[in-house]
């Protein structure tokens, strides 16, 4: 069971080598969009903010933007700014915080067309420099995972969370980290988790973060029933957002819950995480890659294709329906959990096993059908 | 294949994992249910009946409150089931 990936100048290690395009405001997106198409090797970050947010907005798109920068499956980075001041700020930053090289491109200053041809420049000789690297061992301390489930149904929590949470006990127990996420989702469900706390200050973490995510819903005057559980949750089964969560947590396992973490904070020691964020899928994936996920474990009974820039997202689904239906979206299948009775063990085994080939280069289907979506700024809970 | 799973000894409602007609029978606990509406794959349906304003228990958890008396072997979801969480107090 040898693991093999890309190291980095901050002596973190990547599962992928790629070269982030990462822009910093919706303005320079076009520039971003068209170095990354002109040079291989390069992804595109691209996202509609970066103008006048404010307050909890404005911290998490900075987080999600620092994050993906300082995440170990990219090599190095160009930023494409729109206005320099912004544009210096964080490349400062970045400068301090990674040996990675990190360049910029300032759109305001020369115009897009310019700005492309400047930017094309430096992302060619970045992803030259990125491409002699080649895989050495890793091990499994080297990596975070993280956790999600997305267009869940009935399914979801009997036999693909259950069986993804057997692979997350594997993983911690070889000494990796773990993160879960939508806190939201954890609501009618927080009880269970404070007990897995590694202690009282933990499980109070815990459901303090529940409470305030109740309380905002309720002092925004809104009322989670018609939002959360989502339509095609409920055509899957699920009717109230309890429900959903209890299905929903089974896919952290077993383990002690080590911490609970807001974004931009990084998990520093190997076991069990729980991130603290807002439920809706896209957004949770960017903030787990964001918190040095190389890697994300995502269960669907109904066949989310989301995936991310930098992250490959493993889709694992009980649902044989689904498999049938879109296969494209699945990577794993453990219906068998349903229809022969098979076991979470022999289940979970079959997820680890491919998690290990997609840690050395296995490409999931997320990133076959390049599903890069990137979601700095949630704005839902 | 199972046609239905009872997911932990003190829940009130199973799930079925096939589609189920109504008027089908299943024997649960020693018991024989009669479905009486149609149960699609993955929805739940009571197994005692449930009382209005009683709660519904699946994985040995609360996942709501009846919103009115449901029948034994009848569709349980959000025509007769609720939320007790983040709830506004004049709902």
């Amino acid at each position: 069971m040898e693991l093999k990936g890309f190291w980095t100048a901050d002596n973190t290690v990547g599962i992928r080598n790629r070269v982030g395009v990462i822009s910093l405001s919706v303005f320079s997106n076009v520039a971003t969009q068209r170095i990354s198409n002109a040079v291989e090797g390069t992804i595109a970050l691209i996202h509609p903010h970066g103008r006048a947010e404010i307050g909890v907005n404005r911290e998490r798109l900075h987080h999600n933007l620092i994050g993906h920068a300082l995440n170990p499956n990219l090599q190095s980075v160009l930023l494409v700014g729109y206005e320099a001041k912004t544009t210096e700020r964080y490349t400062q930053e970045l400068r301090a915080r990674t040996k990675k090289r990190i360049e910029s491109v300032t759109v305001l200053e020369l115009g897009t067309i310019d700005a492309v041809r400047v930017g094309t420049k430096l992302a060619l000789e970045l992803s030259s420099e990125s491409s002699e690297v080649t895989r050495e061992p890793m091990d499994f301390a080297d990596l975070t995972v993280g956790v999600k489930c997305g267009s869940s149904d009935a399914t979801s929590g009997i036999a693909s969370n259950p069986a993804v949470g057997v692979a997350v006990d594997k993983i911690v127990n070889h000494g990796g980290k773990a993160i879960f996420s939508e806190t939201t989702e954890v609501l009618g469900a927080e009880h269970i988790l404070a007990k897995r706390a590694i202690n009282q200050v933990v499980a109070s973490k815990i459901v303090t973060a529940v409470k305030n995510n109740e309380n905002l819903a309720l002092s925004l005057g809104v009322d989670l029933m018609g939002v959360n559980p989502v339509p095609d949750n409920i055509e899957g089964g699920i009717s109230t957002i309890e429900e959903k969560s209890l299905g929903a947590i089974r896919k952290t396992g077993t383990s002690k819950i080590q911490d609970v973490l807001q974004l931009g904070q990084l998990p520093k020691s190997p076991g069990l995480y729980f991130l603290d964020y807002p439920s809706a899928a896209q957004e949770v994936l960017t903030a787990l890659a964001s918190t040095g996920c190389q890697v994300i474990l995502f269960s669907t009974g109904l066949g989310n294709p989301s995936g991310t820039p930098v992250c490959p997202v493993i889709k694992v689904t009980g649902n044989e329906r689904t498999m049938k239906r879109i296969p494209e979206h699945i990577d794993v299948d453990v219906s068998e959990i349903i229809t022969l009775n098979r076991t979470y063990e022999e289940a979970g085994d079959k997820i680890f096993q491919y998690l290990i080939k997609v840690i050395n280069g296995k490409l999931t289907k997320s990133e076959l059908l390049k599903h890069n979506e990137f979601s700095p700024v949630p704005v839902g809970l | 294949m199972e046609i239905w799973r009872k997911l932990c000894e003190l829940d009130n409602v199973a799930i079925a994992l096939r589609d189920l007609d109504a008027g089908s029978e299943v024997l649960i606990d020693g018991e024989r249910i009669v479905l009486i509406d149609n149960i699609r794959f993955g929805h739940k349906f009571a197994i005692k009946p449930i009382k209005s304003g009683e709660k519904v228990i699946k994985y040995c958890e609360v996942i709501g409150v009846a919103t009115r008396d449901i029948h034994q072997g009848e569709h349980v979801h959000i025509h007769n089931l609720r939320s007790l969480r983040a709830v506004k107090v004049n709902d």
